[in-house]
C-alpha cells in the first residue's frame, strides 16, 4: 500500500526524535545528575558553621580560670514574619493598574517588610523595657545577607531581662531568645598573662570544612595558653544546613556535623597561691610593676606567676573596647607584658647566690674574712664600684646576709669568671624554659667565646654581682633558687599538667605531661650548697637583708637584689628589685621569686612581698586541699 | 465487506492509545497536585478550585468531548471544518481587540468567558487540522497544480499570523510542522515541499541571524521577550560591542534572569537522577526555585522529572510513544486519504508539543510557551488534546464503513 509506506518513511523521523529526547533526558538525568544536585545544593542549602564551647582551663585543683557562660541573646527569625509582610503589602500596595517601576515597587516592599519588622522589635522593645536600636539599614544588611539565619537585636541580657522576656505571653511571632556560650573568667585579670585572651576569629581550622555561607562568631587564642592550645581548647566546629526558598527565606535546619567540644587544659597553678601572689605584687607598692614566680622546687611545677600589671582578658569578649585598649598599650605601665618571662632584668644580688657557689666551689673557706673599706676597685676600671654593705670584715655568711659587693667581687675575681660561668651554663642562662611560646625571652648570659675576646676584670666583678653583661627573667631566677633548693637540679618549669576531653565518660584518655627529668645538674658539692642554704636562712631569720620577709613557723632561705638600670652611656636611671628565696628550710616545697621595677630595695619592697605569700601558703598547707571536682 | 451495527463500530475503538491517555491523566493528576500543592497557603484554596480538581474536571470534559467527537463521522466534521477554521480564525481576530481580550503575562490570548478563560490559539491547531485535512483530501493529481499549493500556504499563514500576533510563538510554531507533515503525506510534490522548507529554513536563519547579531536599527521588530528567550538559548548576552560596561552588566543580569527559567528547569530534571526524589518531595518546585507560575503548566515535566527521575521521565516518554505510534498504526488503517490526513495531522501536532515542551525543560529547544498534553495544567489545552485524541478514535472507529 502506498499509503503505508509513505507512513512507514515518516515513522523513522518521529522515532529518531523520540530516541533524541531519551538520549537528552538521559544526558541530563543520568550524566550530569551530580553537576545539577550540585546546583540544587548549592542554591537552596546554606552550611552554617557552629563554633565548638571551648574547653575550661583548670588549675591543678580543678578550680576553672577560664570557662563558658551562657550568654541571652534576643533573636528575631525574618522568615517568621512572611506572613506579616504579606498582609502588610497586600494593606499597601498600590492599587491594580497603577504603574509602578520595578525599582519602585522594591523599595515598597522593602518598606513594608521593614515597618512589620520594626513593629515587632517596638514590642520586643516594650517588653523588654528596654531601647533596642535596628535601623533600616541593619535590617536591610541583614535581609539581603544573611536572611537564613536569625537576626540578634539584644546581646547579653541580664538575668531580670531574661526572666521578663520569659514571662511575657505575647512576644511576637519569630522573637526568640537564644542562649550560646561565651568565653568567661572567673577571676578576672587572675593569671591573665598565662591564660592569654581571646581574637574573634571565625576562620575555619585546618582539617575542617572550608567553605560556609556562614559562620556565627568564633574566638582564636592569642598569646598564653589560649593561643599555645588554642587548637585543643577549641574542638571542632559543627557545620549546620539551612534550607531555604528561592527568596533565601529559611525552610527548615538540619545538624549535619556536630561540634566537637574542645578539651580541657589543667595547669600545674595553684589558683589560691596565684591570688596570694598577684595580691601580694599589687601591695608592695603603688601601681607596681613586677612578677612573681612560685614553683615547686621537686618538681618544676609553677604553682603562681604573676605578673602586674595585668589586663582582663574579659574585656576582650566580645571585643576589645578602645579604653581597656589605651590602657593595655600604656607605654610605661605595659599591663600586655608578662614581666615574669617576657622581659630582661638584672639579677643583681641575687645572683650572688651563683658567684658564692662557683666561689665555695674553687675552694674559698667560708670562714675566712675579707676587709672591705665600703668600695672594691677593680683593675681596668678607674672609678670604683660602691658596696652598700658598710666597711667592715666579712666571712663567706655575714658577706651574703648584708650583701656584700666587696667580698663577692675579689673572691669571685679570685675564682674566676670560667667558674661562673659554668654554672650558669648549667642553670642554662640565656636560654628559653619553653613554658609558653609568645611570651619569653631568653635573657642574656655571655659564654666561654665572649670571654675570649675583649673581655676585661670590670666584667667579671659585674658578673659576680648580677650586673653587667647579663640579664635574666624571674622565671629562670626560680629555676636557679629550685636547683639550689633540690640539691643541684635544674628542672624545667611545667605549667600543663594535662589535657582531658571535656567529657569526662568519654573513651579519648587524657594526654598527660609528666614532670620532665631534670635538665641539667648544677654538679657542686652538697656542702656548697648547704652553706648556701644557710646563708640564704640567715638572711631572712637572722636580721639580714630579707628579714621582711620573716613568716613565723615557716623557716624561709632568701637573698635581696637592687639592680642598677643603666642607660646607654652607662648612667643609673632605675632600680630593679629582687627577692628570691626558698621553704621550708628543712626540705624545700615553695621557691618564690619577688621582682619590682623601680622598688626602694630588695629587702624593703620585695621581701616583705614574699612573706605575704608564704604566709598565704602557709594557710593553705593548714587547711585541706580542696576536693577535686571530677565534674567541672 | 459488510455493514457493521453501530454498537459494533463503537467497541472497535483503539483501547490501546485510550489506556495510554488515561495512564497521562493519571500522571498529569498527580503531578499537578504535587506542583501546586506545595506551599501551605494552597490548601487554604476551596477544595473544588484546587488546581489538581479542577483538571480532573477538565480531563471529565475533556473525554465527554472526545467520546462526542468520536461518535460524528469525521467525513461530516470535514464538511464544517471550514466553518470552523474561519471561526477560530474570527475567534483570533476577536481576542486581538483591545478590551475583549484578556492580557495576561504581556500577551493578548484569552477571552474571558465568566468561570474560565479561552484560549483560541489552542483551538486554532484543530481547526487547521480539520480544515487543512479536509483541503488535502481531494485528488493526488490536482496538488501538483501550484495555484492549490500557494492556497494551502495560505491556509497556513493566515492563522500562523494572527497567533503570532497575540503574541503566542509557540502555538505558532507548531503550525509549521503539523503542515508540512501534512501536505507531505497528501502527496505534494517533493519540489514544492522541499522548496518550501529550504525557503522557510532560509527566512528563520535570516530572521535568527538579524535578531542576534544585526545592530539595532537594522533588527526586526521582535517583542523583547521573544528576542531574550533567543538570545538566552543560544547563550548570546545582546549587548552591542560599542556598549559600557554597565550596560554590558545589566544586559548580563536580564540575561540570567531570563535564563533562570531554564536554569532552574534543567537542575530540577538534573537533579532528579535515576528514581527522583519522590513524589511531593521534589525541592525545587517547593522552595520556589522553578517560579510557581509556570512549575504546573509548562514546567510539569521538570516536576515529573525532579521527583520520579529517569526512569519516570521516560514512562512518561513511553506513554506518548504508545499514543503517537497507535495515532501512526490509525492512520495507516484509515479508509481513506482525508482521515489519513486528519490522523497524520494530530499525531504531528501531539509530537511537536511534547518534543518542543519536553526539549524546553531539558535545553535543547528555546522557550516557547507550549503546553506538554494532558499533564500541563489548562482547560484549553487538555480539551484540545483528547479532541485531538477523538479524532484519532474516530478515524480509527469508521476505519472500514
Amino acid at each position: 500500500m502506498i499509503v503505508f509506506d509513505q507512513l512507514k518513511r515518516n515513522d523513522p523521523h518521529l522515532r529518531v526524535l523520540t530516541l533524541a529526547v531519551l538520549a537528552g533526558l538521559w544526558w541530563v538525568q543520568i550524566i550530569s545528575y551530580r553537576h545539577y544536585s550540585e546546583n540544587q545544593k548549592a542554591q537552596s542549602f546554606r552550611t552554617v558553621r557552629i563554633p565548638a564551647i571551648r574547653g575550661k582551663i583548670l588549675d591543678r585543683n580543678a578550680t576553672a580560670l577560664a570557662e563558658n557562660q551562657p550568654s541571652y541573646n534576643v533573636t528575631i527569625y525574618l522568615d517568621e514574619l512572611r506572613d506579616g509582610f504579606k498582609k502588610e503589602w497586600a494593606r499597601v500596595r498600590p492599587p491594580r493598574g497603577t504603574k509602578v517601576t520595578l525599582a519602585q515597587r522594591r523599595a515598597l516592599e522593602a518598606a513594608a517588610r521593614y515597618r512589620v519588622f520594626s513593629n515587632s522589635v517596638a514590642e520586643v522593645a516594650r517588653v523588654l523595657q528596654l531601647p533596642i536600636q535596628k535601623g533600616y539599614s541593619d535590617f536591610m544588611t541583614h535581609y539581603t545577607n544573611q536572611l537564613a539565619l536569625p537576626m540578634r537585636l539584644l546581646e547579653n541580657l541580664s538575668e531580670q531581662q531574661v526572666a521578663r522576656f520569659l514571662e511575657s505571653s505575647a512576644n511576637p511571632p519569630g522573637v526568640d531568645l537564644e542562649v550560646h556560650p561565651t568565653r568567661y573568667y572567673p577571676g578576672g585579670s587572675l593569671c591573665s598573662h598565662v591564660l592569654g585572651f581571646l581574637v574573634p576569629d571565625n576562620r575555619s581550622m585546618e582539617g575542617e570544612v572550608a567553605d560556609f555561607n556562614f559562620r556565627l562568631s568564633d574566638y582564636r587564642g592569642r598569646v598564653g595558653i589560649e593561643g599555645d592550645f588554642d587548637a585543643e581548647l577549641r574542638g571542632r566546629a559543627g557545620v549546620k544546613s539551612v534550607l531555604v526558598n528561592s527568596l533565601g527565606y529559611r525552610q527548615s535546619e538540619n545538624i549535619w556535623v556536630q561540634a566537637e567540644p574542645g578539651k580541657n587544659v589543667i595547669l600545674t597553678i595553684d589558683a589560691r597561691i596565684q591570688a596570694a601572689a598577684e595580691a601580694a605584687l599589687e601591695s608592695s607598692m603603688p601601681n607596681a610593676r613586677g612578677a612573681v614566680v612560685v614553683m615547686d622546687p621537686n618538681t618544676g611545677d609553677v604553682l603562681a606567676i604573676a605578673s602586674a600589671p595585668a589586663g582582663n582578658p574579659n574585656a576582650w569578649i566580645p571585643k576589645i573596647n578602645p579604653d581597656e585598649w589605651r590602657r593595655l598599650n600604656d607605654e610605661t605601665q605595659r599591663p600586655q607584658v608578662n614581666r615574669a618571662m617576657q622581659e630582661n632584668y638584672a639579677p643583681g644580688s641575687i645572683f650572688k647566690m651563683v658567684t658564692g657557689l662557683a666561689c665555695l666551689e674553687r675552694g674559698l673557706d667560708p670562714a675566712a674574712k675579707i676587709v672591705s673599706n665600703g668600695e672594691i676597685r677593680v683593675p681596668g676600671r678607674n672609678r670604683p664600684i660602691d658596696d652598700l654593705a658598710k666597711p667592715g670584715t666579712y666571712d663567706f655568711k655575714e658577706a651574703f646576709v648584708k650583701s656584700s659587693n666587696t667580698y663577692f667581687i675579689s673572691n669571685g675575681l679570685r675564682a674566676g669568671i670560667e667558674s661562673i660561668l659554668r654554672i650558669g651554663q648549667r642553670l642554662h642562662l640565656g636560654e628559653r624554659t619553653g613554658l609558653l611560646s609568645s611570651q619569653e625571652t631568653a635573657g642574656h648570659f655571655p659564654t666561654m667565646a665572649d670571654v675570649r675576646h675583649g673581655w676585661i676584670p670590670p666584667d667579671t666583678a659585674y658578673i659576680c654581682i648580677g650586673q653587667g653583661r647579663m640579664d635574666v627573667t624571674p622565671l629562670q631566677m626560680a629555676v636557679m633558687v629550685s636547683a639550689i633548693a633540690n640539691g643541684g637540679k635544674v628542672l624545667w618549669p611545667r605549667l600543663v599538667q594535662r589535657i582531658e576531653p571535656a567529657d569526662p565518660a568519654s573513651d579519648t584518655p587524657p594526654i598527660e605531661f609528666p614532670p620532665k627529668p631534670p635538665r641539667d645538674n648544677l654538679d657542686v658539692s652538697a656542702r656548697s650548697l648547704e652553706i648556701t642554704r644557710s646563708a640564704m636562712l640567715s638572711d631572712v631569720e637572722e636580721g639580714g637583708t630579707g628579714k621582711m620577709a620573716m613568716v613565723p613557723g615557716l623557716r624561709i632561705g632568701g637573698k635581696t637584689g637592687t639592680a642598677q638600670v643603666t642607660d646607654s652611656q652607662g648612667k643609673v636611671v632605675g632600680h630593679t628589685t629582687w627577692f628570691a628565696s626558698c621553704a621550708p628550710f628543712e626540705s624545700p616545697r615553695w621557691v618564690v621569686v619577688v621582682m619590682v621595677e623601680e622598688g626602694s630595695s630588695g629587702g624593703g619592697t620585695c621581701a616583705p612581698a614574699a612573706g605575704k605569700i608564704y604566709r598565704a601558703i602557709q594557710k593553705l598547707a593548714d587547711e585541706p586541699r580542696p576536693r577535686v571536682v571530677a565534674n567541672n | 465487506m459488510h455493514p457493521l451495527s453501530v454498537n459494533e463500530r463503537q467497541s472497535r475503538i483503539d483501547w490501546l492509545m485510550l489506556w495510554a491517555l488515561f495512564g497521562l491523566m493519571v500522571v498529569g493528576i498527580f503531578f499537578v497536585y504535587s506542583a501546586t500543592m506545595a506551599n501551605e497557603s494552597a490548601a487554604l484554596i476551596p477544595w473544588y478550585n484546587q488546581p489538581w480538581v479542577r483538571q480532573m474536571i477538565w480531563y471529565t470534559v475533556g473525554l465527554g468531548a472526545m467520546a462526542g467527537i468520536g461518535m460524528i463521522d469525521y467525513r461530516i466534521l470535514a464538511r464544517w471544518s471550514l466553518v470552523g477554521y474561519w471561526g477560530v480564525i474570527l475567534l483570533l481576530i476577536v481576542v486581538l481587540i483591545p478590551g475583549i481580550g484578556a492580557d495576561r503575562f504581556g500577551a493578548r490570548r484569552w477571552l474571558d468567558l465568566g468561570p474560565f478563560q479561552l484560549q483560541p490559539s489552542e483551538f486554532v491547531k484543530l481547526a487547521f487540522i480539520l480544515g487543512m485535512g479536509n483541503f488535502l483530501s481531494r485528488p493526488p493529481d490536482e496538488l501538483r497544480s501550484v495555484r492549490l499549493f500557494w492556497q494551502a500556504l495560505g491556509m497556513v499563514v493566515l492563522p500562523f499570523l494572527l497567533v503570532m500576533k497575540e503574541p503566542d510563538l509557540g502555538s505558532a510554531l507548531i503550525l509549521l510542522p503539523v503542515s508540512l507533515t501534512m501536505l507531505y503525506v497528501a502527496g505534494v510534490p517533493p519540489r514544492y515541499i522541499n522548496t518550501l522548507l529550504g525557503a522557510s529554513g532560509l527566512v528563520v536563519g535570516l530572521i535568527l541571524v538579524d535578531v542576534l547579531f544585526a545592530p539595532p536599527q537594522w533588527q526586526m521588530k521582535l517583542e523583547d521577550y521573544q528576542k531574550r528567550r533567543l538570545l538566552v538559548y543560544f547563550g548570546l548576552d545582546g549587548v552591542p560591542r560599542e556598549a559600557t560596561p554597565p550596560q554590558r552588566a545589566e544586559a548580563r543580569r536580564l540575561q540570567r534572569d531570563y535564563s533562570y527559567n531554564v536554569d532552574q528547569a534543567l537542575i530540577s530534571v538534573g537533579s532528579g537522577g535515576w528514581a527522583g526524589k519522590g513524589w511531593r518531595r521534589g525541592t525545587q518546585n517547593a522552595l520556589g526555585y522553578l517560579p510557581r507560575a509556570v512549575a504546573h503548566n509548562d514546567f510539569i515535566f521538570s516536576v515529573i522529572a525532579e521527583e520520579k527521575g529517569f526512569m519516570g521521565s521516560a514512562l512518561v516518554v513511553a506513554l506518548y510513544s504508545v499514543v503517537l505510534v497507535t495515532g501512526l498504526r490509525v492512520a495507516g488503517q484509515a479508509r481513506d486519504r482525508l482521515g489519513k490526513l486528519l490522523a497524520v495531522g494530530v499525531v504531528a501536532m501531539l509530537f511537536s508539543h511534547v518534543f518542543i515542551n519536553i526539549g524546553m525543560n531539558i535545553r535543547m529547544m528555546p522557550v516557547t510557551g507550549v503546553p506538554l498534553p494532558l499533564l500541563s495544567y489548562g482547560g484549553s489545552s487538555v480539551l484540545c488534546s483528547l479532541i485531538a485524541a477523538g479524532i484519532l478514535q474516530n478515524v480509527y472507529i469508521h476505519r472500514r464503513s
